[in-house]
Parts: structure tokens; C-alpha cells; sequence
């Protein structure tokens, strides 16, 4: 049994990206979806599965597939969890969709993110039960600071300096301004990234994702049924989840090294491809360390060596190894890696405009490579034909 | 004790005899019975053996720098900025790792990963116990 090319991405759609929508969260779910499901050829009686991930603020599953009018609700999943689950979420809808669960599965990520409920504190009580009661009374609970505390250890275990991190924000922020939809389209240098203020050391302002309101929504449905809709179909050729070391797992000997490294060879041998078969990564990058991790850890460097590979220009636009085509959470906007997806689908129709990597096949997409969480995701995506 | 305005623990069945030492000024782990591992936080069950029965054993107290971070934002309303949080890797067991604040400069200067510490406590505002990491080398200051 293989889940390979059995289910295909058929739409997609966006909200606006903003920092105050004025509208609901469930209104931002239900937007995107329809706006999905429109570029589909599909209406709305054709849903039958409805799936999203959630941490923060979120529209409930049940209260998106009430306001479709689903009556017969085939599939439903309301997976707790962050960006490790991103990939997760859309893994999940193909396999409904391949055994024959459901038919046709919407997936979405809606997040009032900066108007109503910032990730990890302001505007909500932080965590402070589970694992957050040995860390919280410190002053240590938000996502910035926990991703702050891993990339110490990776910084100096691998002698990384600081402006390769820098250089992760600048090489989106190009392909940033080939995006109409990017949040944040400026030209940004080495030296802003300096003079941009510390928020946890060793994390600067720029290292952080943005906080948006938006939501992104996907249709996912049979590779058969896909082959007669409207869009090219963007099949799932592997999905695969991971994880199982966090700081208080007794199994993290090694703070430098994600989940990615034992996952990700697993989801290239589900999709039967190699590094060298993929054309453009969308990589969940929650802060700017994430990409130099996974960069390495699924295979397109070796351990130390993605401050080079990104400060080389090979990830920006015109490279030979693209990545975060959209800008990323860092510059595109942060809708909690669904739009890293969503990206990957656009790249793969070849609809992606003047940031096109030209002639794209097969693209990674990834969750959180597992840091924090202990889990993680990540997709393999391939053009149909 | 830094990160003053933090929130305070919020209690479980696994944890509460892991506070209440700590209330002591005790660090304890649990060490399995069946395989003889140490475990913290606390847990029901071994991951390695699958043995439930474990007993409490006093932590030796001492470890090295596995991480820290600088706060410079404050994260909470009333937090000291900038404050330190360390992460520290047990001598016990190289898979132990425990947080805590930090004795030291409050800039984090004076830090590096595989700094020998060792562990102290400090009552916060609210009175709760919490434990702050030392250089091993540091004048005991209490």
C-alpha cells in the first residue's frame, strides 16, 4: 500500500494578508475555503471533509463544516498542535481521500494573528501547565524564545555566525518583493539586519516571522477525480510525519540536529526521489535558523554548511536551489505553514509569476522540523502530467 | 530571581512532589526501577524499559551549559530585561535537561555552552521556589 500520487491538490485560495482584518476568524476560514473551492471548478456541496490545525487562534473544524452546509460530514479533523502539523493536516486529507474516506477534503489555517491573539502570550494567559510549568516561571514560554534557546546550541556547535542568519531574511526578502501578496517587500541588507533591535538573544527582529491576519485554504481530492477538474493537478507523491525528541523527551542528547534528519529520508524514498529531484523547498521557517537546519537535515548539505549554501545566493531568486519562493512566514506572512503549501502549488502550476521557477516538477514543503513540539510534517509534491 | 513578572507553575499529579522539594530546596529526579534510568520531568513510565515503578533520588545538583537565551524583549508584563534563562544538561545523565535563571550577569556575559554550574534556588515574588543555575566557580552568594 503507498499513498504515492494517489491524491492531488486541486485549489487553493487566500484571504487578503493584513494586520487587523476586521473580520472574525471563522469568516477568514470560510473566505479562504471558498475562495479554494472556486478555483477547483468546485462547489460547495462537493466538500465532504473539512481539516485544519490549530495552537492559538483558530476556527473550529465543526463551525467550518456547519457554515458550508456539510450535512454529511465524511472526514473532520481538528489537530492540535503548531507548525509541525501544517504538512500534517494536508497529509491527512490525501490519505482520506486515497482510501476512499472522503471524497473531497478542505484544508485550511485561519489566524487573526496580530489584531486578536499574538502566538505564545500577548493578548492570551501563556502556558504554563504540562512541560510549561519547568520554564514559564522563568520568563521562558513564547515561541521566539524556545526556538531561541535551540539555535544557541546549533550557532555554536557549528561556529554559524550571526549574519547567516541575516542571510536567511534577506534571500526571502527577495523573493519577497516578486510577490504581490508579501507583507513585506522592501529591500533589506546585512546592515538592517544588524540595526534591527534584539527581541531574545541571539534573535533580532528580523529573525522572526511575521504576525499576520490571514487564512489560506486547499482542496484536496482523489488523483482521479482530479484529472478532471479544472486546474493542473498537484499530486501528493509522499507525506510523512516525524518527531519524538524535545528537551524533556530524555532522548535529546543532540539540541542541534531536527526531527528532519530521521524523517526526511523516509518521506524522499515514500516519493521515490532524491534532493538532486527537487526543484523548489518551501521550508516552515517560524525564525531564521529553521532554514539553515533544514536545509541540512534533509539532505541538501551537510551538518554546518547552510550558512554557506544561503550565503552563496543559491536559495534566492535565480538560484539553483530555491527556497521560500513566497518570502516565507518571514516576509510573505505567517499562516502557520499552509501558505508554504500553498506556494508549493502554485510553483508546480507554473502560476507563481515573475518569482516562477521555471519548469518546476517536485516540490518539498515542510512543517516545523520539529523543534519544541517533537513533531513535525512534511510533503512531497509533484506536477501531474 | 529573573524573569521577575513570569507566571507562576501550574501543578500536576506527576509534578507536585517535584515542586514540593523543590520548595525544600531539593532537586530530585526519578530513577526507574527497572533499568535504573533517570527521568526528568516526571512521568509514570520508563520510555526505555516500560517499567511504572520508579523511586525519587536527590539530583546531584550540578551540570553543564547546554543553552541559554538573553530575554530583551519583555515577554511579560513586569519581566526584568535583560534576564537570562539557562538550559542546563545534567552530569547525572547526559539526557536531563533542566531550565532555570541564572546567578550570573544578566546580559548572559560570562556564559558558554559546557559551563560547569550547579543549582540553587530562590523564592520569586510570590514566594514559589525556583531553581537558579550558578558557575561552579562563582562565590556562593546563597
Amino acid at each position: 500500500v503507498t499513498l504515492r500520487d494517489k491524491a492531488a491538490i486541486v485549489g487553493v485560495g487566500w484571504t487578503e494578508y493584513s494586520k487587523d482584518s476586521g473580520v472574525s476568524t471563522l469568516t477568514l476560514a470560510l473566505r479562504a475555503i471558498v475562495a479554494a473551492l472556486e478555483d477547483a471548478g468546485l462547489g460547495l456541496g462537493d466538500a465532504d471533509g473539512v481539516a485544519c490545525h490549530r495552537v492559538g487562534d483558530s476556527a473550529p473544524a465543526f463551525a467550518v463544516a456547519q457554515s458550508l452546509g456539510i450535512g454529511d460530514l465524511r472526514f473532520h479533523l481538528d489537530q492540535f498542535g503548531g507548525g509541525s502539523n501544517s504538512a500534517a493536516v494536508v497529509g491527512m486529507a490525501a490519505m482520506a481521500v486515497a482510501s476512499g474516506v472522503a471524497d473531497c477534503v478542505v484544508c485550511w489555517r485561519a489566524i487573526n494573528a496580530r489584531s486578536e491573539h499574538r502566538m505564545g502570550g500577548t493578548g492570551r494567559a501563556p502556558l504554563v501547565e504540562g512541560e510549561f510549568q519547568y520554564q514559564a516561571p522563568y520568563g521562558y514560554a513564547t515561541p521566539p524564545q524556545q526556538f531561541a534557546m535551540y539555535t544557541r546550541a546549533y550557532l555554536d556547535a557549528y561556529r554559524v555566525p550571526a549574519e547567516a542568519l541575516g542571510q536567511v531574511a534577506i534571500a526571502q526578502r527577495s523573493w519577497a518583493q516578486l510577490n504581490p501578496r508579501a507583507m513585506m517587500r522592501a529591500p533589506l541588507t546585512l546592515d538592517d539586519y544588524f540595526a534591527s533591535r534584539w527581541i531574545v538573544e541571539p534573535f533580532r527582529l528580523l529573525d522572526c516571522c511575521l504576525e499576520t491576519d490571514a487564512a489560506v485554504a486547499l482542496v484536496v481530492t482523489s488523483a482521479d477525480r482530479a484529472a478532471h477538474l479544472r486546474q493542473v493537478p498537484v499530486l501528493v507523491s509522499g507525506a510523512a510525519f516525524g518527531g519524538g525528541h524535545t528537551l524533556y523527551s530524555n532522548r535529546h542528547q543532540d539540541l542541534t540536529t531536527t526531527a528532519a534528519a530521521e524523517m526526511g529520508p523516509r518521506l524522499l524514498a515514500a516519493a521515490g526521489v532524491t534532493p538532486a529531484d527537487i526543484d523548489v523547498l518551501e521550508l516552515y521557517d517560524a525564525f531564521t535558523p529553521l532554514v539553515l537546519l533544514q536545509l541540512e537535515d534533509y539532505g541538501f548539505c551537510a551538518k554546518g554548511e547552510a550558512a554557506e549554501l544561503v550565503a552563496s545566493g543559491r536559495t534566492g531568486p535565480g538560484g539553483s536551489l530555491p527556497v521560500n519562493t513566497h518570502g516565507g512566514h518571514l516576509s510573505e506572512g505567517y499562516v502557520h505553514g499552509l501558505n508554504h503549501v500553498a506556494e508549493a502549488v502554485t510553483q508546480l502550476r507554473w502560476g507563481a509569476g515573475p518569482r516562477q521557477v521555471p519548469g518546476a516538477e517536485v516540490a518539498l514543503s515542510t512543517g516545523q522540523p520539529g523543534y519544541v513540539a517533537g513533531t513535525s510534517s512534511a510533503l512531497v509534491l509533484r506536477r501531474a502530467g | 530571581l529573573n524573569g521577575g513578572g513570569s507566571p507562576l507553575p501550574v501543578l500536576d499529579r506527576d509534578s507536585r512532589p517535584l515542586w514540593e522539594a523543590v520548595a525544600r530546596h531539593e532537586l530530585n529526579v526519578q530513577t526507574c526501577e527497572g533499568c535504573g534510568r533517570l527521568r526528568w520531568p516526571p512521568r509514570a513510565m520508563c520510555g526505555t524499559c516500560g517499567s511504572f515503578s520508579w523511586r525519587w533520588t536527590p539530583a546531584s545538583g550540578r551540570g553543564q551549559v547546554a543553552s541559554w537565551i538573553v530575554n530583551r524583549h519583555p515577554f511579560f508584563p513586569g519581566m526584568a530585561v535583560p534576564s537570562v534563562v539557562v538550559m542546563v544538561r545534567l552530569d547525572d545523565a547526559d539526557d536531563v535537561l533542566i531550565p532555570g535563571g541564572w546567578a550570573g550577569s544578566p546580559d548572559g556575559s560570562g556564559l558558554r555552552v559546557g559551563l560547569p554550574v550547579r543549582v540553587g534556588f530562590e523564592e520569586n515574588s510570590e514566594g514559589v521556589s525556583l531553581l537558579v543555575w550558578r558557575a561552579e566557580d562563582a562565590e556562593d552568594r546563597g
